[in-house]
């Protein structure tokens, strides 16, 4: 069943991850102008102040407003998963649908692809990309998506296997429907909710690993905030300002909760259950 | 029956864990130091590659000099030496009955063959340093001459680090392959066992020359400490000793912990290359010294603790020059003039600050600074990792305007060389002044105890520094926390020393 925002919203968690989520991504959107300062700015001479009612949730080492910095972080941080979101999607999805219909000598190859890409650390593989392409969010962001991509290359093939056997994709084909239309109209509305589920989840992942990547400095250009970022600083200021991490931490564990709790939704609404391809293999062969 | 058999084997399990954990406690309560530390980039000197690895390999081995608290050559495995009339030879007094950890001697043909592999070995990184010697012969036993391509005062300096460090002609003809990870030295202490990126262990070596001055029994060097934690590290005991940055020392002391903040060599610098625009302007470049506001950065990243330099050397040392006290001191108005008279307009110049993942907030400062000026400046980080740095800056030469730092060396003439010369490591221009090569020649031609030796010294300092389009920001002091149990560490320039260092028992103090 496809699933519709309406019948997310009946679902006290999916209501309240997408309220958080849509607060998130207007936030993104309209938070630098919702800034009581510059960002960027710095200010010697408030280094490493507390909460007080000239900056709500006080200042960094260089004397920034942490406040400001969060909002406007808020956007790079989101834009980098969606970002590796959709590099996993495309990257996944693709072969995984034409991996049911181009033959064995396809399935083979991208089998044996994304089982490699399985075996590769995230943190080691995005240094070597950015140390090879530059250390740009783009450049980690495209590591992160590829890596992500077996999941939903899995979760594609896995989904698709049994409609391409079904009776109606046949009768399809024997009409003379071109494989692309076949694919279009009888086989993605299938697998659609299952990707759907895959990307909610994949995009709280994604933001875990961003976060993780920019705390260690991989794919950040400063001054730009990020919360991995501002998370990374203020841990190294954690004697002089014991609750600066609070805030990037609870924002990236809210959003990943909200993602999660998402898919879960998704799931729960559409029906998809764990597909198994061994099972679903047996079946067509019976 | 059996249920008193039970009780009693129980009884038996805990007599013996109980009897374990007193030979443990008694075990940490004799000389053990848990030192948190960077591990080498490998335990060979001869491929060593980092100027950092002084203070763990120097663990291992002992170097035919060694250099005092103020950065002059004094005795080492060798009791004297003597150059011949003009320079071009020095002979090595050995002490006597010295051997290697491996029970073979420590004579003065195995110093011969120790030199010679660094000057020979394919993949030796100390090539360029022992360019200075041309052959080198055992006279005796204790007797070695080193013959000099030129006049050269500087070798009793030079070979107080990696470069003179000796090592087992036993051990490396055998299978030099095997040096990185299994070092065989005369040092204060031999190599007992080692896990590469993680730990190393060592026990005292009471063959050393000096063994009476080392106290410690055993050493255990931990490495990868995460800087966030290292000072809970040491509350908890985990470590002895480790290096902390300028802004943790509140929280240290806090804690309850020691704190030794030691002058070092380490002077953090900009490296320019001015061979990519626009920086092939020298007025642009002499502008942007005058932008950079050093005790700033000091102040904000380093909680205050170094002082503004403009040289590559550290007040007190015999090559620091006081005629560069205000070289070029923050001046962002005449910056503004400078670039106004190179014609560029605010906010006209733009150009890349190049720095590595550690230090982005000192970029972030930096930028702002030139902001100030009407620079407009781009953050380049460069990702974390061994070789990554080399490839964009020292190799690659990519990096317009680099943020980084020489840790010294133990030549004053070898460290202006690195710095400014022409093959410099972090001259990432290649460029330098004949006048500049002229003084430095002048300084290896004079002998160390010369009265002129400080003057003709730090004029190539000074022409080092005027010359040069890189600049130097500040000095950074070695800070180490320790716990109250171990004694304060001695106070030398160069290095990490343990001489005299004691510890004790859990809970007391030194």
């Amino acid at each position: 069943m496809r699933p519709r925002l309406s019948s997310v919203l009946r679902h006290r968690v999916g209501a309240v991850s997408v309220t958080f989520l849509v607060l998130v991504a207007v936030l993104a959107v309209i938070g630098p102008w919702l800034a009581p300062y510059d960002p960027l700015q710095q200010n010697q001479d408030a280094l490493l102040q507390g909460p007080s009612p000239d900056h709500l949730l006080g200042t960094d080492n260089l004397g920034r407003d942490e406040l400001s910095r969060l909002l406007a972080g808020s956007r790079l941080s989101l834009l980098a998963a969606l970002e590796a979101g959709v590099v996993g999607l495309v990257l996944g999805t693709v072969p995984g649908l034409l991996s049911v219909y181009l033959g064995r000598v396809f399935e083979w190859a991208t089998l044996r692809v994304m089982d490699a890409f399985v075996t590769l650390p995230f943190l080691v593989f995005a240094v070597a990309m950015t140390a090879l392409l530059g250390n740009g969010l783009t450049q980690a962001m495209l590591a992160v998506g590829i890596l992500v991509s077996p999941a939903f290359y899995r979760v594609t093939r896995a989904a698709a296997f049994p409609v391409a056997g079904s009776q109606y994709v046949e009768a399809a084909r024997l009409t003379g429907a071109p494989a692309w239309f076949v694919l279009a109209r009888h086989v993605w509305p299938k697998v659609l909710p299952a990707v759907a589920v895959t990307t909610a989840a994949t995009l709280g992942s994604s933001l875990v690993i961003v976060s993780s990547l920019t705390f260690l400095g991989i794919g950040i250009r400063p001054p730009e905030p990020t919360w991995g970022g501002m998370l990374a600083t203020s841990l190294e200021y954690l004697f002089q300002r014991p609750t600066a991490p609070l805030a990037p931490a609870l924002l990236v564990i809210l959003t990943v909760g909200a993602c999660n709790g998402l898919a879960d939704t998704l799931r729960d609404v559409s029906g998809v259950r764990a597909p198994s391809l061994r099972k679903e293999k047996a079946r067509a062969a019976a | 029956m059996s249920r008193l058999l039970r009780l009693a084997a129980a009884l038996a399990v805990l007599v013996v864990t109980l009897a374990g954990c007193a030979g443990a406690n008694a075990g940490a309560s004799s000389q053990t130091l848990k030192w948190g530390f960077n591990l080498p980039t490998s335990w060979d000197p001869v491929t060593s590659s980092t100027g950092n690895d002084i203070n763990t390999i120097s663990l291992v081995y002992a170097s035919l000099t060694q250099l005092d608290e103020k950065g002059t050559a004094r005795p080492g495995l060798a009791e004297s030496w003597t150059y011949n009339a003009d320079g071009t030879a020095v002979t090595f007094v050995l002490r006597p009955g010295l051997t290697f950890t491996d029970g073979t001697p420590l004579d003065a043909d195995a110093v011969r063959q120790s030199l010679l592999r660094g000057k020979t070995q394919q993949n030796s990184l100390l090539k360029d340093q022992l360019a200075t010697i041309s052959d080198i012969t055992a006279d005796d036993p204790a007797h070695v001459t080193l013959h000099l391509a030129a006049p050269d005062y500087q070798v009793p300096n030079l070979l107080a680090g990696k470069t003179g460090a000796i090592v087992s002609p036993a051990a490396f003809t055998k299978d030099p392959g095997a040096i990185p990870t299994a070092p065989v030295g005369a040092g204060p202490f031999k190599f007992e066992s080692f896990v590469p990126e993680s730990k190393a262990t060592l026990v005292k070596n009471p063959g050393y020359w000096d063994a009476g001055d080392v106290k410690i029994e055993r050493l255990e060097l931990t490495a990868g400490t995460d800087p966030t934690s290292v000072i809970a590290a040491v509350q908890s005991g985990a470590l002895d000793v480790a290096t902390i940055t300028g802004r943790q020392v509140e929280q240290a002391k806090a804690a309850g912990l020691e704190v030794d903040v030691v002058d070092s060599f380490t002077v953090n610098q900009v490296d320019v290359h001015s061979g990519l625009a626009p920086l092939t302007d020298r007025r642009v470049v002499d502008a942007l010294k005058y932008a950079v506001d050093r005790q700033a950065i000091i102040d904000v990243t380093n909680g205050g603790i170094g002082k503004v330099t403009y040289q590559p050397f550290p007040q007190g040392y015999v090559a620091y020059n006081p005629a560069l006290d205000q070289a070029y001191a923050y001046d962002p108005t005449k910056a503004k003039a400078m670039l106004a008279a190179a014609g560029y307009a605010p906010g006209s110049l733009s150009l890349t600050v190049t720095v590595n993942s550690v230090a982005q907030s000192t970029a972030e400062l930096v930028q702002q600074q030139l902001q100030a000026v009407g620079v407009n400046a781009t953050i380049k980080v460069v990702p974390p990792g061994s070789s990554t740095w080399q490839q964009e800056v020292y190799l690659g030469r990519k990096a317009q305007f680099a943020l980084d730092g020489t840790v010294g060396r133990e030549s004053p003439v070898q460290n202006l060389g690195v710095v400014y010369g022409p093959q410099g490591l972090m001259n990432t221009s290649k460029e330098a002044s004949p006048q500049f090569l002229a003084a430095l020649d002048e300084v290896r031609r004079t002998p160390l105890e010369d009265t002129r030796y400080p003057q003709v010294l730090q004029n190539a300092v000074k022409l080092g520094v005027e010359m040069s389009p890189s600049f130097s920001l500040g000095t950074s002091p070695r800070i180490a926390v320790r716990n109250p149990r171990v004694s304060p560490l001695p106070h030398f320039l160069s290095q990490y020393r343990w001489e005299g260092v004691t510890v004790a028992a859990p809970g007391s103090r030194a």
